[in-house]
């Protein structure tokens, strides 16, 4: 049995004593700066990455998953006891996960966040070790067209979130897409809309862009309601969900790890879309959509499962393909080359204890989490009786700290500076910010595949067309549109209709 | 919505983008074009530019014509004040170092929230000051000067 076999040598290779221990000790790192808002994964394995370069390949790569994984963790925690997303993915999170808290149910949530993601890492893992090879040669049919579709389909599906009218949504995502291109262009070396600064020529810092249009964002808009945040604090008597919350949650977690696995395997995929599009699909089948955003069990849990399963097997296109899905794989394929890896299909092959090894860690460290976690979930529920005013500036100087440690500058910090004030903008504007931070990743990727679709094609728009996989995402994506803007067409017509009358 | 009069939200945030987006077209100008075959690195950012001006000319004629959301009250001081204090430590961290970049940022900082009192300021300062040097100089060896000259 091939699968055993595999799966063997990455126990084998994961249980060592060593890689256990840097396994336990990046699952804890991570939850414990994960936990603390605006201080995501990218931040915190961007800051650990050195220390990791001293390590054996698999060791440094399995503790760089620990603190993501890790950090996600934490990244609910506070998303929910907080209504900050201690990172990206942690978005979705905020929207029921933080109302279920403030109905004093923080426990259950944290609960059903916690045991949704084991779940979810679980089947991921089984997946990844059944049919990585199948799926690596599927992934291998993907040409530029393709890729070029998937972002257009993954962007249309997370759009689905902004709780505004979708067309500025779009306008969002068009506006990521567009910052997201600042820097120098892959194809010329052109500096583009960096206005002569030097420092610009990288683009800007992603971390920048999230803290200031989220946390920062979020402290300006709250600062004043800070009385409301103290009622948020839960009892403690009701630490587990109830029978009924538990079964309201168990199909969005079975339908959040589908939909996570699918996604997070798809280059340009992973955690973030995948939790966007599971509560798109929780909101669209639920039998009273109007609860979504007031604490619905199925707005939490369904994401929750998805963004883990997507952060699993978004490790397949790093693994398989060389081809970042995030940026934390991006700094997972950084440190793989310091050791003289490249990534790509021969990394199964040549080295397979480091494919099987890290893959096999990850349900090791999602055991950790749930052990560690869970009994800890009274210290962390304590949190949220913190007054707002201690923590806010708490927020404010660990995410300076923070931008700072990047790169040992503070330019980012000023950025984020700006990006605070355009927040505020979009938010009195009622523009959702989600869709813009999706745009600005995908923003360069997107970029290069059309224009490398449109090179093979010499220029002949209809090569869009004539792939199968490109027309039913391109369709899917149209699909989408149609029945987001259709009823409220309708709507606004009967609406209108109303108002004649 | 309720509201059939206030129309703001629409009508600003078409505004912005379509601005935004002609901006953006109008810079691109200045890199090659090249051809659909061959994009230069204009092309793109171009396409961007224009599609997302079109989009907000419609999200504005969205606002002008049918009722929309109401805008948002901007708490004014908050988001000054807080904007303030990034700059302030990023002004401060390399010029005077961390004590000086953390107190500065949590006084600018408390003063947008109603619970601002100095005795306050100064002792949450101190708790973080020791909290970033045991956890982010100590631990996690970040390379940031306490104390400046």
């Amino acid at each position: 049995m091939d699968l055993f076999h595999n799966l063997g040598i990455g126990f084998e290779a994961a249980l060592s004593l060593n890689n256990l221990t840097f396994c336990f000790i990046g699952v804890l790192v991570g939850t414990a700066i994960g936990i603390l808002p605006g201080l995501g994964p990218l931040a915190t394995i961007a800051m650990l990455l050195p220390l990791t370069y001293s390590l054996e390949p698999v060791t440094g790569l399995i503790m760089i998953a620990g603190i993501y994984y890790g950090a996600q963790y934490g990244g609910s925690t506070t998303a929910i006891l907080v209504n900050l997303p201690g990172e990206s993915s942690a978005i979705v999170s905020c929207l029921d996960g933080h109302q279920m808290a403030r109905k004093g149910r923080a426990g259950a949530a944290l609960a059903i966040a916690a045991l949704g993601s084991f779940f979810a890492g679980t089947v991921a893992t089984m997946l990844i070790a059944a049919f990585s090879p199948t799926l690596a040669e599927v992934a291998f049919l993907f040409g530029p067209v393709e890729y070029f579709a998937m972002m257009v389909l993954g962007l249309t599906a997370a759009t689905l979130l902004a709780h505004g009218s979708f067309i500025k949504g779009v306008a969002m995502v068009l506006t990521g897409l567009i910052l997201g291109l600042v820097g120098a262009d892959v194809n010329s070396g052109t500096y583009r809309f960096t206005f002569g600064s030097f420092s610009l020529t990288e683009g800007i810092e992603f971390v920048a862009v999230a803290m200031g249009l989220f946390a920062f964002t979020d402290i300006v808009t709250n600062i004043r309601g800070d009385s409301a945040r103290e009622v948020t604090a839960p009892s403690l008597g009701n630490l587990w969900m109830s029978r009924d919350e538990a079964k309201q949650a168990a199909l969005p977690i079975v339908r959040g790890t589908i939909i996570g696995s699918l996604l997070g395997l798809l280059p340009g995929g992973g955690a973030m879309i995948s939790s966007f599009a599971s509560y798109a699909m929780e909101k669209r089948l639920s039998r009273n959509p109007e609860e979504f955003g007031h604490g619905a069990v199925a707005g939490l849990a369904g994401p929750e499962a998805a963004n883990n399963a997507g952060a699993q097997t978004s490790f397949i296109p790093m693994l398989t393909l060389g081809i970042p899905s995030n940026g934390v794989m991006a700094l997972m394929i950084g440190a793989l080359m310091v050791h003289n890896i490249a990534p790509g299909p021969f990394v199964m092959v040549s080295n397979p204890e480091i494919f099987w090894g890290l893959i096999a860690s990850m349900w090791i460290g999602n055991a950790i989490l749930v052990v560690l976690n869970l009994p800890l979930i009274p210290l962390w529920v304590r949190l949220i009786r913190v007054h707002y005013w201690i923590l806010f500036p708490i927020i404010l100087t660990v995410c300076c700290v923070g931008l700072y440690s990047i790169e040992n500058r503070v330019l980012p910090i000023y950025f984020a500076a700006g990006f605070t004030l355009v927040g505020c903008l979009f938010w009195r504007m009622r523009a959702e910010a989600a869709p813009l931070l999706l745009g600005f990743i995908l923003g360069p990727l997107m970029e290069e595949h059309f224009r490398r679709a449109l090179l093979l094609s010499n220029g002949d728009v209809a090569i869009f067309y004539q792939s199968t996989l490109s027309v039913v995402m391109l369709s899917t994506a149209a699909i989408i549109c149609a029945v987001v803007l259709l009823p409220q067409i309708r709507r606004g017509r009967s609406a209108a209709f109303v108002e004649e009358a | 919505m309720s509201s059939t009069l206030n129309r703001k939200a629409d009508i600003e945030a078409g505004l912005f983008f379509t601005l935004f987006g002609a901006l953006t077209a109008g810079l691109s100008l200045q890199y090659q074009m090249g051809t659909v075959a061959a994009m230069g690195p204009g092309f793109f950012p171009f396409l961007l530019g224009v599609l997302l001006a079109v989009i907000g000319l419609i999200i504005f004629a969205k606002g002008l014509l049918a009722r929309g959301e109401v805008v948002r009250t901007l708490p004014l001081w908050p988001a000054i004040l807080i904007t303030a204090s990034l700059l302030v430590f990023a002004f401060l961290v390399l010029t005077a170092g961390l004590a000086a970049a953390v107190t500065a940022q949590v006084v600018v900082a408390l003063r947008a929230s109603e619970h601002f009192t100095w005795k306050r300021a100064l002792a949450l300062s101190a708790a973080l000051l020791i909290f970033c040097y045991v956890v982010f100089v100590h631990f996690l060896g970040i390379s940031v000067p306490m104390i400046a000259v």
